[in-house]
């Protein structure tokens, strides 16, 4: 279920939070004034991410490639491996609880933003006309700045990348894991076997 | 090039649904589409180390108990040995829970089972200077070690618990050769399992149900004595009146752990309160329950967690094989409430894990983990809350109510941190790596011990520079006599109310300062056995 908070937070609550993991005021800023022009867009209707919004969307995959590099896109489809990347981080960033999901919602939003972009180290470029050394640079600054909430989302952003992808069957190959074994599951008299949930490929597939 | 070890694991029993096949009541929050109230002599919230072992002796003891769990009801045929899926059904917040300011990554288990479903097995006995310490500081009674062994002893029993068997792999073999090159003492790790594949797996949920943990051991026994379980419920408050907790609230839960809207009521005589050290203070703290102090929900603690990264030439395979087998206590004790000792282990490297702890992003990033079959790690468990730099964190609520773990590291721990970036980079080359890097945002590998120890001590130690992790939640809910500092009696009563007992890690008054799961399991056993012997009005040997 899509609760109510995913939709109403980027237009509402925003004024109303306390940073923490974006708590600068270069980025309060940026999701006030993100707020206040209603540039920050609701779910798509019908979509199938359950909280990443297009320009979050367009926001990792600007990142995606540069954070992996040559492991990406393994075994898939450069489309494919996107996919697969977009799907686990909104799968993840979405069970976060409250305080974390919010701190998410407050970075992609302002980073949404082309001053806020600029003041935050990044380009006027929005994100998908950006280029890789502009990304990279991007996520340089924010390594190694002195402001511990930009070194947070730095950690934040390149580790849920990381593990959205590298848990991936297709990734593995890039790493030299030759993966687990198959597990057969056995039917106990009588029993059905629920399926497994949708959005993940077992790896006996693969 | 690395091949696996087992190719397919198959004829495996699934001890969970057989025992669905033979009656067990089994209840699915999500199910339910409107208000109801399920009741029970006692109501456990939480099926982890406290509340399963809490659950089989109340059960047999011949109490009605109903299990209360958050997460979902997950069995080895659902075990995949796939991290995407385990982090998704068997861990708090998919195995991304961090800490308020972001700079602490906290593993957790969230299913039926809880942490033990997920945990590396090692099974320590509470160490005796932290019985001691608790003794002294806290004023608990009957936990001295001649008083806690026989209930360790009934637990190792109970759960298999036995010295590994089996050599160590090649990962945790780099510890105990670096000890011995350097002098330093080290032991064999003790393990629950039993008929163990030695697959390397533990950490998504055990595929062949040989780790013995809550959901192969004690709840099957308290679910064939007719206990009710009732999973994807999330407690929310306790109801109270006066003295005593009436009922609990209930949240009912859909596939992706949100709200169904539903509501849900459990009214037991007696509740017994085993969420663990994050969701066990914050329902607490969301109840509204008497703390005339403001005690509950301090002195967190989470054995910050420090590692340490090796190449070697030889192939180490550290996804395979029994994840822990090697520990060494060696700093631990240098000074009980000095510089913050710490116990050192190794943890098994799968790449979606792996890609986290190494830090970084792009090519030096994709350099590190590319040959991950040559690559061996180290982590050092820092034992925080023995000394008054070192209160821990506070669990604080968000606006919708749900936990947020204030845990800031300070400077007394970010000490103990470049220490143990010292030992084990020391202890990696004396072990035969050809490079080593202490998992640290500026960190590089380097190729010699001489330019590890300089590069170092040129590292920045402060949050989001060097990593830290957790993987054990304790404290929150102090237990002890000392009403200025403790919430809960040595019995695991809750001291502001006649009818709750809280039996987990959060009873602990500072972290254990070894892996915590038999220290839980032991006390548990203790203290659930009293609660029996009150309740039943029989004394049971």
């Amino acid at each position: 279920m899509n609760t109510p908070l995913d939709q109403v937070l980027p237009t509402t609550r925003r004024g109303f939070l306390q940073l923490g993991l974006m708590g600068t005021a270069t980025l309060a800023l940026g999701s006030a004034v993100a707020t206040l022009t209603g540039c920050s867009s609701a779910l798509e209707h019908n979509s199938e991410y359950k909280f990443l919004q297009s320009e979050d969307r367009e926001f990792f995959a600007a990142l995606i490639p540069v954070v992996l590099h040559k492991s990406f896109p393994g075994e898939l489809s450069d489309d494919a491996a996107m996919k697969r990347t977009l799907l686990a981080l909104d799968d993840l960033i979405y069970t976060l609880q409250y305080h974390n999901r919010i701190q998410m919602r407050q970075l992609f939003d302002a980073l949404s933003m082309a001053p806020v972009r600029i003041i935050a180290g990044a380009s006027w470029a929005s994100w998908k006309d950006m280029r890789p050394k502009q990304v990279g640079e991007f996520l340089i600054s924010w390594r190694d700045s002195i402001i511990q909430p930009k070194r947070n989302g730095y950690v934040a952003l390149s580790k849920l990348i990381g593990i959205s992808w590298y848990s991936q069957p297709e990734s593995f190959a890039s790493t030299g894991y030759p993966g687990p074994p198959i597990k057969i599951p056995t039917l106990a008299a009588n029993t059905t076997i629920t399926p497994l949930s949708t959005n993940t490929t077992s790896a006996e597939n693969t | 090039m690395a091949s696996k070890i087992f190719q397919e694991i198959r004829g495996i029993s699934d001890p969970i649904l057989e025992g669905i096949n033979r009656g067990w009541i089994t209840l699915d929050a999500g199910d339910y589409t409107e208000h109801t109230t399920l009741e029970a002599d006692v109501a456990i919230i939480g099926t982890g180390a406290g509340g399963g072992v809490t659950a089989e002796i109340l059960a047999k003891a011949g109490l009605k108990v109903i299990l209360i769990e958050e997460g979902p009801l997950k069995s080895s045929n659902d075990f995949k040995m796939d991290e995407r899926q385990a982090y998704k059904d068997l861990y708090q917040e998919n195995a991304g829970r961090m800490n308020k300011d972001g700079s602490m990554s906290i593993l957790q288990g969230r299913c039926v089972g809880g942490t033990t479903v997920i945990n590396w097995t090692s099974s320590f006995r509470t160490p005796e200077q932290t019985l001691q310490y608790w003794t002294d500081n806290f004023a608990i009674k009957g936990a001295s070690k001649e008083e806690m062994d026989p209930w360790f002893e009934k637990m190792e029993k109970r759960l298999n618990i036995a010295p590994w068997a089996f050599p160590a792999n090649e990962n945790n073999s780099v510890l105990s050769r670096g000890a011995d090159a350097l002098h330093i003492p080290w032991k064999t790790i003790p393990r629950n399992v039993a008929g163990c594949w030695n697959l390397g797996y533990c950490g998504t949920g055990c595929p062949t149900n040989a780790k013995q943990s809550m959901l192969v051991t004690t709840i099957p026994s308290a679910m064939d004595e007719g206990s009710q379980l009732l999973y994807s419920a999330r407690a929310e408050r306790l109801i109270m009146d006066k003295d005593k907790v009436t009922s609990i609230e209930i949240t009912a839960l859909d596939k992706s752990y949100r709200p169904t809207g539903v509501k849900l009521t459990v009214k037991a005589n007696t509740v017994v309160l085993a969420a663990g050290g994050i969701n066990g203070p914050a329902m607490m703290l969301r109840s509204g329950a008497p703390d005339p102090k403001g005690l509950v929900g301090k002195r967190t603690f989470l054995h910050p967690t420090i590692f340490s990264f090796a190449e070697f030439e030889n192939e180490i395979n550290p996804y395979y094989g029994a994840p822990q087998s090697i520990y060494s206590d060696h700093f631990q004790w240098e000074s009980v409430s000095g510089p913050v000792g710490y116990k050192l282990e190794v943890p098994p490297l799968h790449p979606g894990l792996t890609s986290v702890l190494l830090m970084g992003h792009g090519e030096s990033h994709f350099d590190d983990i590319h040959n991950l079959p040559n690559l061996s790690a180290m982590i050092a468990l820092l034992r925080d809350g023995f000394n008054d730099d070192s209160e821990g964190g506070a669990i604080e609520l968000a606006s919708d109510g749900s936990a947020i773990v204030n845990y800031p590291i300070n400077d007394y721990l970010w000490e103990g941190v470049k220490r143990t970036h010292l030992t084990m980079s020391e202890l990696q080359f004396a072990a035969g790596a050809k490079a080593v890097k202490p998992a640290h945002v500026d960190a590089k590998f380097e190729t010699s011990w001489e330019a590890s120890k300089a590069a170092i001590n040129t590292l920045s130690y402060t949050a989001s520079r060097a990593l830290v992790g957790s993987a054990h939640v304790m404290g929150g809910m102090a237990m002890g006599e000392d009403l200025e500092r403790c919430v809960v009696d040595s019995n695991g009563k809750y001291h502001y109310l006649d009818n709750l007992y809280v039996i987990d890690g959060s009873v602990f008054p500072t972290s254990v300062g070894s892996n915590p799961q038999l220290s839980i399991y032991a006390m548990a056993c203790k203290q659930a056995t009293q609660l029996a012997e009150k309740l039943t009005g029989i004394k049971r040997t």
